[in-house]
Parts: C-alpha cells; sequence; structure tokens
C-alpha cells in the first residue's frame, strides 16, 4: 500500500514524531510504499539543525535525515509553518538579514500542494 | 483519495490548529473533489461568528471559512451533543449554513470518507 505519514509535533516534548519515525521504519520493513513524509503544525520543528541533545540522547532530526536518506525518502516540511517557527533555508536567513538558516539537511520547503497531491495518490493517511 | 474529511476538534485560537488546518483545506480543494468538514468538541467554536482575536493577538482567520463554498466544499458537520454541552441553541451564531448530525448520522458521514485528517 501506498502511505503518508503527517507528522505534527516538535522532535521533543511529546512522543508523536519518535513514534511517527518508528512507523514509516516498519512500513518500509514490511514492503509498503512511503514516498514522502509532510511535517507540519509544530512538527516543522524536527527540520531544525539546531537540536542538539546531549550525547547519550535520542537526535531525532538526525534519525529523519538518515532515515529520508537511506530509503530516498522525501522530508517535506511546509514552508509557512516552518518561517513561522523560526526554521528557515539559507536564503530565506539572507533576505532576513541573518548569516545562516537553521534547516537540517535532507529536509525540503514544500508548499502545501505536494501534500494534497500525496494524498490524492495514496492509499492510507496516518498523521502523528 | 478521493474523499477526504477534516475534522476540527480545537477551539480557535489556543492552538494553531485553526488555522493550519484551514490552510490546508484551501490547498486540499484544488486538488480532491470531495472534501467533508466535522466539527466537533471545542472545534465547534471555530465558526462562531465576530470573533475579536487581534484584542489576544491572534489572527483572524474565521472569515476564510467563508470562502470555502467557492472552492466547491459545502459539508460543514457538526456534531449536535458538542453543540448542546456548550450551550449553542442557535444556528445562525455560526458563519456558514452548518448540518448539525446526532451521533449514528455523524459517525456514518466520516465512515464514508476514505481518509481523515484530525486538526
Amino acid at each position: 500500500m501506498n502511505y503518508v505519514v503527517i507528522v505534527t509535533r516538535a522532535a521533543y516534548g511529546t512522543e508523536n514524531s519518535s513514534t511517527a519515525l518508528l512507523f514509516s521504519r516498519a512500513l518500509i520493513d514490511s514492503g509498503h510504499k512511503l514516498n514522502s513524509i509532510f511535517f507540519y503544525f509544530g512538527g516543522v520543528l524536527n527540520a531544525n539543525q539546531m537540536i542538539f541533545p546531549a550525547d547519550d540522547e535520542c537526535n531525532l532530526v538526525k534519525y529523519w535525515e538518515d532515515f529520508g536518506f537511506q530509503f530516498k525518502i522525501k522530508l517535506n516540511v511546509c514552508i509557512s509553518a516552518a518561517s513561522r517557527r523560526g526554521v528557515i533555508s539559507d536564503e530565506q536567513a539572507l533576505r532576513a538579514g541573518l548569516q545562516k538558516g537553521n534547516l537540517a539537511n535532507g529536509f525540503k520547503l514544500t508548499g502545501l500542494n505536494e501534500l494534497s497531491e500525496a494524498i490524492q495518490k495514496c492509499d492510507r493517511i496516518v498523521q502523528f | 483519495m478521493k474523499s477526504i474529511a477534516f475534522i476540527f476538534s480545537h477551539a480557535p485560537h489556543g492552538t494553531s490548529f485553526g488555522r493550519e488546518g484551514l490552510d490546508i483545506i484551501l490547498s486540499a480543494s484544488l486538488t480532491i473533489q470531495d472534501i467533508s468538514i466535522f466539527f466537533i468538541g471545542d472545534g465547534v467554536f471555530q465558526l462562531v461568528k465576530n470573533q475579536q482575536p487581534e484584542i489576544i493577538l491572534s489572527r483572524n482567520y474565521a472569515s476564510a471559512f467563508c470562502i470555502l463554498p467557492l472552492y466547491g466544499i459545502n459539508k460543514f458537520y457538526f456534531y449536535s451533543d458538542s453543540l448542546i454541552e456548550r450551550g449553542f441553541l442557535e444556528k445562525d451564531i455560526f458563519l456558514l449554513d452548518i448540518q448539525i448530525l446526532n451521533t449514528y448520522v455523524f459517525q456514518e458521514k466520516l465512515s464514508q470518507c476514505e481518509g481523515i485528517i484530525n486538526f
């Protein structure tokens, strides 16, 4: 089956994002199709490169990056939800007069039309 | 998926779910033909008229719900018990022409949708 996963909460504070990651891994392990993951609402904070937990803690941002890279899954971040929450690309940072953006590697800022199209094509939506 | 249900279950302004949820619906209306919107629990507050969120530094997005019919979205379902629990006894306090459904019909309408997204 073709799945779409939507992550609506930040990397730390609630369990939503880690459950979404474990679920997404399980989808791949069991042979399902997962083209892209959408980070929306507070979920855009999973793309914050500046998340820097202690060494003995999980770094979900890294885990998502590795997962996306390993299985060639697009990590889509809603651009307007992200800018409101302080997750911006280098180009946006330049325009805002900042030295550097903080969008983590492997994540892509996209519009909501990408999400709508993915929903249209999928068999199942799972929201975390 | 051809038919999607969007469910609002949070009051406006306390969280961003209402505003950002509405953004998804506006975008989805361009690609998904059959969209139904359900309001349950505190979600029934979303469509209340005469909101003044500027006073609490929030954005007034409620009027944007009114353009949904122009995008071909006309199914607005309210859960009757949620309205009664909150003392909403008149339909004309809401911005749109809503349909009030009892438990059975609400569940029935929801189960007819292929996908569900919650706000």
